[in-house]
């Protein structure tokens, strides 16, 4: 569904990710993870397009992404939840969920996931009118999740949902995050928290300073030496 | 100071602080999105002037390469107001696309387009010198066709004149508030407008074609510019190509009054400073010009973030 090719990412002359490939199949949830500044963020804006390879190709659903522009990308089927939740602060809950929706016209099925959400993620109904910065951390977390499935994509890219969240919270999310895979989402998800990564995650990517280190069954990761001394303590 | 007395004044006011309100609001659009002010507004401004008197009149005087030519055609005064602003919001798309994508898309620092816009401006304003001089003009006093050019009530035995053209001024620049509102608050594409407002990496993650609603507010910022130089053009005349300068550092005055980047600001701001004008004391109307800035000063000292600015900016 996601194929990687030897990307090459680089902000100015920094480069921040080199000779990456990987791949993402259907029905997967495949998690990248790796210390604060490996690279993993880069690599989920490259997918969707925020920024361009230095060299390599990103192909989703067969196709070569390169020359589009991130929108277009979502056109596709691609939902980004970006890191540090990015949710529109001056609109409201609702707004930033209609949003969410933006590349969709069939109101009814939309209608429908914005049940689906509040079903998910009860608070956001009861804060539906507020605007978006007044939540909290953890409110704003569930908002930016809920925002990029209300494309209904095919392809879900998570970064750090955990992050800064109580572990309660974090909890609810990773259940919902599996639920999520259940019902037929595949999700490519960049985590810090690489214990809690690898029990949701069928298969994983292990990256060290901008460069792929091991790849594999997630479950037989957690056991895995270098993983465990790089990244598990 | 009778009750005719204030009356007169507000009118004049309210229809000049109006005009204020829709011009500044082109500068507020574009700083709300680009976060960067347009220093080619001014210029829009003139262009949209002279193009509608241009469709309306047919042709211009003695000076410049265009002197004696003859439109072939002319249009009644509504319908070229219409041209004239459609033009003017496709120059500001022509703004935008030759002063702010280019170094947009080489990541230059945004203040880099204070320069490159101004630049614009200054070929924009020398072209329109260059081909229709650099006189005055004025509408012909048919130009409102069968319309009285005023309308005289009596308040407490005093007449209070209310300007036929100023009666224009005041309801378009209404309806295009109204749009303006409705359009951001009450659409779809006005949702994805304040979110590209916000947060342009955000809002391309959503789907939103972020180039396209920069471009499109680009050309609803010239659409007000070349309305209101139209507005003002047909009040007073059209006193040579710079004159949308001279109202563009007004309108600048008016959205720092304001609030910068607020909407409800530029409007409050705008209709501030009409009725100061208004309200000056006719022995110090040769002051008229400075009303703006002296407002401007008081008012920033009390609040230096501008009448309704927060102090988290708000933005569209």
């Amino acid at each position: 569904m996601l194929a990687l090719d030897d990307v090459t990412l680089a902000y100015g002359p920094v480069v921040a990710v080199e000779g990456v490939s990987l791949t993402v199949e259907q029905g997967e949830i495949v998690t990248l993870i790796g210390a604060n500044g490996a690279g993993k963020t880069t690599i989920l804006r490259a997918v969707s397009r925020l920024i361009k390879p230095r060299k390599g190709s990103v192909a989703f659903m067969g196709r070569d992404l390169a020359g589009l522009t991130p929108d277009k990308v979502v056109r596709l089927g691609l939902a980004h939840s970006p890191e540090g939740r990015q949710v529109l602060a001056r609109l409201s809950v609702l707004e930033n969920l209609e949003l969410g929706a933006y590349v969709r016209s069939d109101a009814a099925g939309v209608a429908e996931d914005l049940e689906r959400m509040f079903g998910l993620f009860p608070r956001l109904r009861e804060r539906q009118r507020q605007a978006a910065g007044t939540l909290s951390g953890g409110e704003q977390q569930m908002l930016a999740i809920a925002r990029a499935l209300m494309s209904r994509p095919r392809l879900l890219l998570l970064d750090e949902p955990s992050l800064g969240l109580a572990p309660i919270i974090v909890e609810e999310i990773f259940e919902i995050i599996t639920a999520l895979n259940r019902e037929g989402t595949t999700i490519l998800l960049v985590e810090q928290n690489a214990h809690l990564a690898m029990q949701a995650a069928h298969r994983a990517y292990v990256l060290e300073a901008g460069r792929l280190v091991v790849s594999g069954d997630a479950r037989a990761l957690m056991d895995d030496e270098r993983v465990k001394r790089a990244y598990l303590g | 100071m009778t009750l005719a007395w204030f009356l007169q004044n507000l009118l004049n006011g309210l229809s000049m602080g109006s005009v204020y309100a829709i011009f500044a609001l082109g500068y507020t659009l574009v700083f709300s999105i680009l976060g960067i002010i347009n220093f080619a507004h001014g210029a829009v401004f003139t262009l949209g002037a002279y193009l509608t008197y241009l469709l309306s009149v047919g042709q211009f005087g003695i000076n410049g390469l265009l002197a004696g030519w003859q439109l072939p055609f002319t249009l009644p005064f509504p319908l070229a107001l219409l041209a004239g602003a459609g033009l003017s919001g496709l120059a500001g798309m022509a703004v935008e696309r030759l002063a702010f994508k280019p170094l947009r898309a080489r990541q230059a620092d945004a203040l880099l387009a204070l320069v490159s816009s101004l630049g614009v401006a200054l070929i924009l304003v020398n072209l329109i010198q260059y081909l229709f001089g650099a006189e005055i003009y004025s509408y012909p006093s048919d130009v409102l066709g069968s319309l009285p050019p005023a309308f005289i009530f009596k308040v407490g035995g005093k007449p209070v004149a209310v300007r036929t053209v100023q009666i224009v001024l005041f309801v378009v620049s209404l309806v295009m508030l109204a749009a303006l509102a409705w359009f951001i608050h009450g659409t779809k594409a006005g949702k994805a407008l304040r979110a590209t407002a916000e947060n342009q990496d955000t809002a391309s993650l959503l789907g939103i074609n972020v180039d396209a609603f920069i471009l499109g507010t680009f050309f609803v910022s010239g659409l007000l510019g070349g309305l209101s130089g139209t507005l003002i053009g047909v009040s007073f005349g059209l006193s040579g190509p710079y004159f949308g300068v001279a109202y563009g550092l007004k309108a600048l005055a008016v959205i720092v009054l304001g609030g910068l980047g607020s909407i409800p600001g530029a409007v409050l701001g705008g209709l501030v400073i009409g009725l100061g004008e208004a309200f000056l004391p006719p022995d110090l109307s040769s002051y008229k010009e400075a009303v703006a800035y002296a407002l401007l000063f008081v008012i920033l000292l009390v609040r230096p973030q501008g009448l309704l600015g927060g102090t988290t900016e708000q933005k569209v």
